[in-house]
């Protein structure tokens, strides 16, 4: 399963071991799992298995019952608060319902980060906002409330927001849940573009088979709190487990075993 | 002032309800159990800490000038029965009640639940309203006495720990006289009419989701606090002009 | 009965776990804000924002207190003042009230009841759509970015609002004391003047900027706390409103003493 990285692709992001609960519900058991420099890794599995609490752990949302998480060559669950923050700049997350400050139009959601980071003017900031909007084409809409955009506007907005920090990693929450397939498709390009011209490692949590047979590097498969197949796209498709199987064939019945069933 | 004509719109049907009866059974209880056993702490901390206060503030002040503290317990009791007494319980109730009397009823409101009532032929102010409105009448004057209590004795004691002044000469009513418990009496069923009234039409009127039920909450809570002083003011100027000489 | 008295044991315990839970978590609430003041590295933009807002929430309503409150504790010196035919006295029994006590008191409820619950319902929502962790993963803290200039403005425009709402309040009162006991607006103002110090005025003052705090850091308490959605937004709001309630009280009671 794990076969030696060529020193080329060190491992920028290592999980060992990690466990959490939420109150009796032990949601990750003994998750180990390493992320390449460079590559679009997806987190799959079905709803409520904890691929959302695995990244969440990475920025410090969460803190970890138990094992160890490291950020380039270190260690990231022991941090304080306030330790934090220069982790955050450098690793961004998208969250799943985009997270906007619906207070805020777009430019000045963008602006914030750039205000508050590079230290720039808020007249210059929005300038630049604008330009970032351009990037993931919504600079037409730089002076709309969230509230007012669709779901795949607002998460191109939220994108643009992460990326002015030019983090090095970003997680990306269930990108394309919700969207219809156009716009998820163009949520996929912009998350592949990311990798290839930047070099930005992206760490996708998706259960959109579309998406994660078209730009995953790798996918690892989570399933009862720990990492059941890691893989190459061919790799996985070929799997001889069962439950993958059930899993990337979308089938009702099957040995796998979902909470809530 | 739309607003006012369907406020007492509300208020109208709420009596014509009352008359008519037909509220589902047990929901009075239920509600006086809402409205007043669950205030009865919030009512006797925050009664009792400002009966505290003000006969310190009292007793300061004549100290001030007179150094006469005898009368201070004679003119307090009279001033916590005709007002003190329900207007700081009305106060605190149209923050407490009112604010759940809108917040339950906005809930209902915007996920249809009143429109479900409306369908099968119940009015939502005969279901919502009516009950929330004899209860709060009831534990209005039940909550108004005990805070009105807590407030006197607490009052008394300072008066007597912090500044010497003699228990039986604090806590003689014979200057008390039934023009003071009437007018005392008249505010807090007032109050008590007035707070589910203003709150449930606040919470009748919540529109949206989850913002619609935080705007109706808000309104409730400003909306009741000021009808209950704009009631204090009306009731004590004629207080004044009716009762008048009972009142000195 | 037996059954009865364990069940008003368990409910004594269990309330008082959860008060002690909330005044524990306002209070660390109280030195993060603190903390994050020195050095003051103040976010200019949200304070100015929010004083505008929460200015223009609760400037009308407070007045519109404030001249009843004022009115009102004329009314009920007025019996006294009647019976004594004391009408130099009517200003003073008023305006001592006012400006320690009912005034500072009247518009922090009314203040709590506005710009508390409103800020309450908005850090509430925005903590149930995950808006706070969306600061946080941009390496923003949220106690410093949107709690301390709630907490700073509120401060601010309890105090602002207090030192205007005393002016109408005696306002208030001069008006209903002509209207109602005939008492000259010279009468009232010599009353005032001569018989007011401006501590009675610093009191409510000092009192004001203490309540200010208390509502401040319940209201950002109760919001960034809530827990399941619209419905934990509004029983936050509820919450919050109720524990600013009693903490003004209860603020009032010590300060009261504290100030003599």
């Amino acid at each position: 399963m794990s076969d030696a990285p060529p020193p080329a692709a060190r491992p920028v992001i290592e999980f060992r071991g990690v466990a959490k609960a939420f109150g009796d519900k032990q949601v990750l058991r003994d998750l180990s799992l390493d992320v390449r420099k460079g590559e679009v890794l997806f987190i799959i599995g079905t709803s409520g298995v904890g691929k959302s609490v695995t990244i969440k752990h990475l920025i410090g949302l969460l803190g970890v019952d138990a094992g160890e998480i490291w950020f380039d060559g270190k260690r990231v669950d022991t941090l304080r608060e306030p330790e934090l923050a220069p982790i955050r700049k450098r690793i961004g997350m998208v969250f799943q319902n985009s997270t906007l400050f619906d207070s805020m139009t777009l430019a000045e959601n963008v602006a914030l980060p750039l205000r508050k980071h590079q230290g720039m003017r808020q007249k210059k900031a929005l300038v630049e906002a604008r330009r970032r909007l351009d990037q993931v084409y919504m600079s037409e809409f730089a002076d709309r409330y969230p509230a007012e955009l669709s779901d795949g506007m607002r998460k191109r907005a939220a994108i643009a927001r992460t990326l002015t920090l030019q983090p090095e990693v970003v997680l990306f929450d269930e990108p394309t849940t919700g969207l219809d397939p156009v716009n998820a498709r163009r949520i996929d390009r912009l998350i592949r573009e990311l990798s290839g011209g930047q070099g930005v490692t992206s760490v996708v949590v998706s259960h959109d088979l579309t998406s994660i047979f078209s730009i995953a590097d790798r996918i690892a498969f989570i399933y009862q709190g720990a990492v059941r197949a890691l893989g190459s796209r061919d790799e996985i498709r070929a799997s001889d487990d069962p439950v993958v199987q059930q899993f990337i064939q979308g089938q009702s019945s099957g040995p796998m075993e979902t909470p809530g069933f | 002032m739309r607003g006012l004509i369907e406020l007492w719109g509300v208020f109208v049907s709420t009596i014509a309800g009352m008359i008519r009866g037909g509220r589902p059974k047990g929901e009075i209880v239920r509600q006086m159990h809402a409205i007043g056993n669950k205030s009865m702490l919030f009512i006797a901390v925050t009664l009792g800490f400002i009966g505290m206060v003000m006969i310190y503030q009292a007793c300061m002040q004549f100290n001030r000038v007179t150094g006469d503290l005898s009368q201070v317990g004679v003119q307090f009791i009279r001033l916590v029965t005709s007002d003190f007494a329900p207007t700081l319980t009305g106060m605190m109730l149209a923050t407490r009640v009112g604010a759940g009397i809108a917040a339950e009823i906005g809930s209902m409101k915007v996920t249809e639940q009143v429109d479900a009532l409306r369908m099968s032929g119940v009015l939502p102010v005969d279901y919502l309203i009516v009950p929330r409105f004899i209860a709060s009448v009831v534990m209005t004057v039940v909550l108004t006495t005990l805070g009105g209590a807590i407030m006197y004795v607490a009052g008394g004691l300072t008066a007597h720990y912090q500044f010497g002044v003699n228990l039986k000469i604090f806590f003689d009513l014979s200057l008390l006289n039934p023009a003071h418990l009437s007018l005392g009496l008249v505010k807090a069923v007032t109050y008590g009419a007035a707070i589910p009234v203003v709150s449930g039409f606040c919470g009748l009127r919540a529109k949206g989701s989850s913002e619609g039920v935080g705007w109706a909450t808000t309104a409730a809570v400003i909306g009741s606090s000021l009808a209950v002083l704009l009631l204090d003011f009306i009731l004590s100027v004629a207080g004044f002009f009716v009762l008048g000489e009972a009142l000195r | 009965m037996f059954g009865f008295v364990e069940r008003a044991i368990t409910q004594v315990g269990t309330t008082t776990v959860r008060i002690a839970r909330e005044v524990g978590g306002i209070v660390v609430l109280a030195f993060d804000v603190l903390r994050a003041l020195f050095p003051p590295t103040l976010d200019g933009r949200e304070l100015v924002k929010n004083l505008y807002k929460m200015g223009n929430q609760s400037v009308p309503i407070v007045a519109l207190t404030a001249f009843f409150a004022g009115g009102l504790m004329l009314v009920q010196s007025a019996p006294f003042v009647e019976k004594l035919q004391a009408h130099a006295l009517a200003g003073w029994a008023a305006g001592y009230a006012v400006l320690r006590e009912i005034g500072p008191i009247l518009i922090a409820l009314m203040f709590s009841g506005r710009v508390g619950a409103n800020n309450t319902a908005e850090l509430g929502t925005m903590t149930v759509t995950e808006q706070l962790d969306g600061l946080r993963a941009l390496a923003i803290d949220p106690i410093r970015y949107l709690i301390v200039p709630r907490v700073v403005a509120m401060v601010v425009m309890l105090l602002a609002l207090t030192v205007i709402g005393d002016l109408v309040a005696l306002v208030g009162a001069a008006i209903t004391a002509k209207a109602v006991v005939g008492i000259e607006f010279s009468t009232f103002i010599h009353s005032v003047v001569d018989n007011l110090k401006p501590y009675d005025f610093l009191h409510g003052i000092y009192k004001s900027m203490v309540f200010g705090a208390s509502i401040a850091l319940t209201s950002c308490y109760f919001g960034v706390t809530v827990r399941g959605g619209a419905v934990g937004v509004g029983r936050a709001v509820n919450a919050a409103v109720v524990a600013a309630a009693v903490s003004v009280m209860l603020l009032d009671f010590f300060m009261t003493y504290w100030l003599g």
